[in-house]
């Protein structure tokens, strides 16, 4: 029998019972809406959660401070330790194999001033290579160049919340903020950043877009400190050739700092891309387990196509010997049910894949919750759906096919 | 000789017991014949039909169709032997009832694999020779019975089969219905289809040229009418003694 026939006769069935069809359909619908949503879920808190290790470097290492009260800090000074300093990152350098480059920050908390506006600001006091090293894109002029660095210039570079809150309207390219008493020349206005809402590591969350970045040699000389106590720098941030051997140089770099430190333990060293990977493992539990829920909800789905198509078979017995009487053969009848159980989960299947898409943009604009969705999870979740017509069609219609056409014809 | 069965008998499987049903039968039909095989009901006319119709398979025996054994032709190559050479005719239609006249009337040609335009084509022609043109995308709920056998009617006549094969034709009719109905097939014998007539009633297998009797599973007997013309108030069979028993 002709395909296009068939098509027409599963289309026509559909149409002929369409609330029956439709409540038949539910489990394909809800299978493949909930695969597509989740899987775009999913992606979306991956691609955040890249985007936000990208900040980091996925080649980095950083080494942190550890926040300490200030007794704590006596005790660590007693022991011989100055904490991180300068030093520290040029000898990691030198030593470790496979280090590219290291960036040394400093930082204060302080306020920024221009005309009647202030706002609080970190400072963070940097080496040049900072920006070859992290993912900081400026929207006006550049960042601090070997030159600023150099000459120790009173130059800075204005994070996006910064500028807006100081600036507003203004350009504020060649203007002077007050920063500490001192004026610096504002040479570049970063671009806006995604926040950390969490912590990552012992990376405590902050809001990017309220820095201001200066040279560190500036910062040492202009900048004096709270407490005394404080160490020269406060992170370094250590860039590996190859993301395979983070593990192992973190180690050396532990190894390093311990002796520097003499065994004080006045430092963190957090890894981003072994975080991500972390992540990543975790979310791989996640799409098992939502694998599983769609499987299930599939598979629910089919059975209850199977059963709507076994009751039909039942309910068309006569029709069926009728068939067979004129010249249907098995095959026939047989291609006639898968075709409508087809029918019925495809149908299902695009309503899904609608309402998929539908829902992961209603969650995206509803909540902070971001999504993406991917052509490969449509089309998968459509191919299930297709495969759940023809395995849960097949055995009605082999019932079908099988029955006697001299008794059918005579069934009431 | 277009159908011959030899020795033929036809068991049914009841539990562990076997039910004969038709027992040693022979019967040699021609092309261009009408005859009528009579019974009463449990005589096994049935089952004859059923096994003429290729719907069933003999026990034992040959049934040869156009020098084909259909006894040996397995599940498709039957299902290919209705398709092309029986045209059943049913008591109660047995029309589908979700699809109109035409589409009811194309469907053993869609089995056949025949294009749509081509299958228009001869369903019309069909539907024509059974004086339907009109009430063509009407499905069969909206007609008459006689509207519906003679649907039922150009369906079976539509694949241009070897036998029509009809069971209690009028049965569901009232009689002047009926009466057309027997006219009709009048007309179609004189085309030169070989009609066969499955009744029980004696005045529908007057219609027809000679009459089988069957009862208890064997043909009783074999015999040509000779009348030709319907004598509606009159119940005397007028048959000669002509009997097609072999001896």
């Amino acid at each position: 029998m002709q395909y296009e026939e068939n098509i027409r006769l599963a289309l026509h069935g559909l149409i002929d019972h369409k609330f029956r069809s439709f409540l038949t359909m539910l489990g394909i619908i809800f299978g493949v809406a909930s695969v597509i949503t989740m899987l775009s879920i999913g992606e979306g808190a991956k691609r955040a959660a890249i985007a936000k290790y990208q900040d980091l470097g996925v080649n980095n290492i950083i080494i942190r401070e550890k926040k300490l009260s200030d007794q704590e800090l006596e005790e660590v000074r007693a022991k011989f330790s100055q904490g991180l300093s300068i030093q520290d990152a040029s000898v990691i350098k030198e030593i470790v194999p496979g280090v590219i480059r290291t960036a040394s920050q400093a930082e204060i908390s302080s306020e920024a001033k221009f005309s009647d506006k202030s706002t609080k600001s970190t400072i963070i006091g940097i080496t040049p290579n900072y920006v070859e090293m992290l993912n900081y894109k400026t929207a006006k002029g550049n960042f601090i160049t070997t030159d600023h660095y150099k000459r120790n210039l009173k130059v800075c570079v204005l994070g996006a919340g910064v500028a807006a809150t100081l600036f507003r309207n203004e350009d504020p390219m060649g203007k002077f903020v007050k920063i500490e008493d001192q004026w610096m020349e504002v040479v570049g206005v970063l671009k806006s950043k995604n926040l950390f809402t969490e912590t990552v590591g012992e990376l405590a969350a902050r809001d990017l877009n309220t820095d201001i970045y200066v040279p560190l040699t500036t910062f040492l000389k202009r900048f004096t400190r709270e407490n005394l106590l404080s160490s020269e720098i406060q992170q370094i941030t250590v860039q590996v050739d190859n993301s395979d051997r983070l593990v192992e140089t973190s180690q050396l770099i532990n190894a390093i700092l311990q002796r520097h430190h003499f065994n004080n333990s006045d430092y963190n060293i957090v890894i981003p891309f072994e975080l991500l990977r972390q992540e990543e493992k975790e979310r791989q539990i996640y799409n098992m387990l939502l694998g599983a829920i769609a499987a299930i909800s599939l598979l629910v789905g089919g059975i209850g196509i199977m059963n709507i198509m076994l009751a039909t078979v039942m309910e068309r017995t006569r029709e069926i010997g009728i068939r067979r009487a004129i010249g249907a053969r098995k095959s026939d009848i047989m291609s006639q049910f898968v075709s409508e159980a087809v029918a019925i989960s495809i149908t299902g299947g695009l309503i899904g894949v609608f309402l998929g898409i539908s829902l992961s943009f209603t969650v995206s604009w509803f909540t902070d919750v971001e999504t993406f969705i991917r052509l490969y999870s449509i089309v998968i979740a459509f191919g299930f759906s297709v495969l759940v017509g023809i395995g849960f069609g097949y055995l009605p219609a082999k019932n079908a096919a099988n029955l006697k056409p001299v008794d059918s014809i005579r069934y009431e | 000789m277009l159908i011959e069965i030899k020795d033929l008998t036809k068991n049914y499987v009841m539990g562990d017991v076997e039910v004969p049903a038709l027992m040693d039968i022979n019967l040699q039909i021609q092309k261009n014949e009408y005859l009528a095989i009579m019974g009463p009901s449990g005589s096994g006319k049935s089952t004859l039909m059923n096994i003429l119709g290729c719907l069933d398979t003999p026990t034992t025996g040959q049934y040869l169709f156009n020098k084909t054994d259909v006894s040996s032709l397995n599940d498709d190559q039957l299902s290919i032997m209705r398709n092309k050479e029986i045209g059943f005719i049913f008591q109660n239609f047995n029309l589908l009832p979700r699809l109109n006249a035409l589409q009811n009337v194309e469907l053993p040609m869609i089995y056949a694999g025949i294009k749509s335009d081509i299958r228009r084509e001869r369903a019309l022609m069909a539907l024509d020779r059974v004086g339907l043109s009109e009430r063509l995308l009407h499905k069969s709920s909206e007609m008459s019975g006689g509207q519906r056998q003679r649907v039922a009617i150009a369906r079976a006549l539509v694949s241009k089969p070897g036998i029509l094969l009809a069971d209690e034709p009028t049965g569901a009719l009232d009689s002047k219905t009926g009466e057309e109905i027997m006219l009709l097939f009048k007309e179609l014998h004189a085309d030169g289809n070989t009609i066969i007539l499955i009744t029980h009633e004696q005045e529908i297998a007057n219609h027809a040229n000679r009459t089988i009797f069957i009862k208890d599973g064997r043909i009783h007997s074999d015999l040509q009418n000779s009348i030709k013309e319907l004598h509606m108030n009159d119940h005397i069979p007028t048959n000669i003694q002509h009997t097609n028993l072999p001896l």
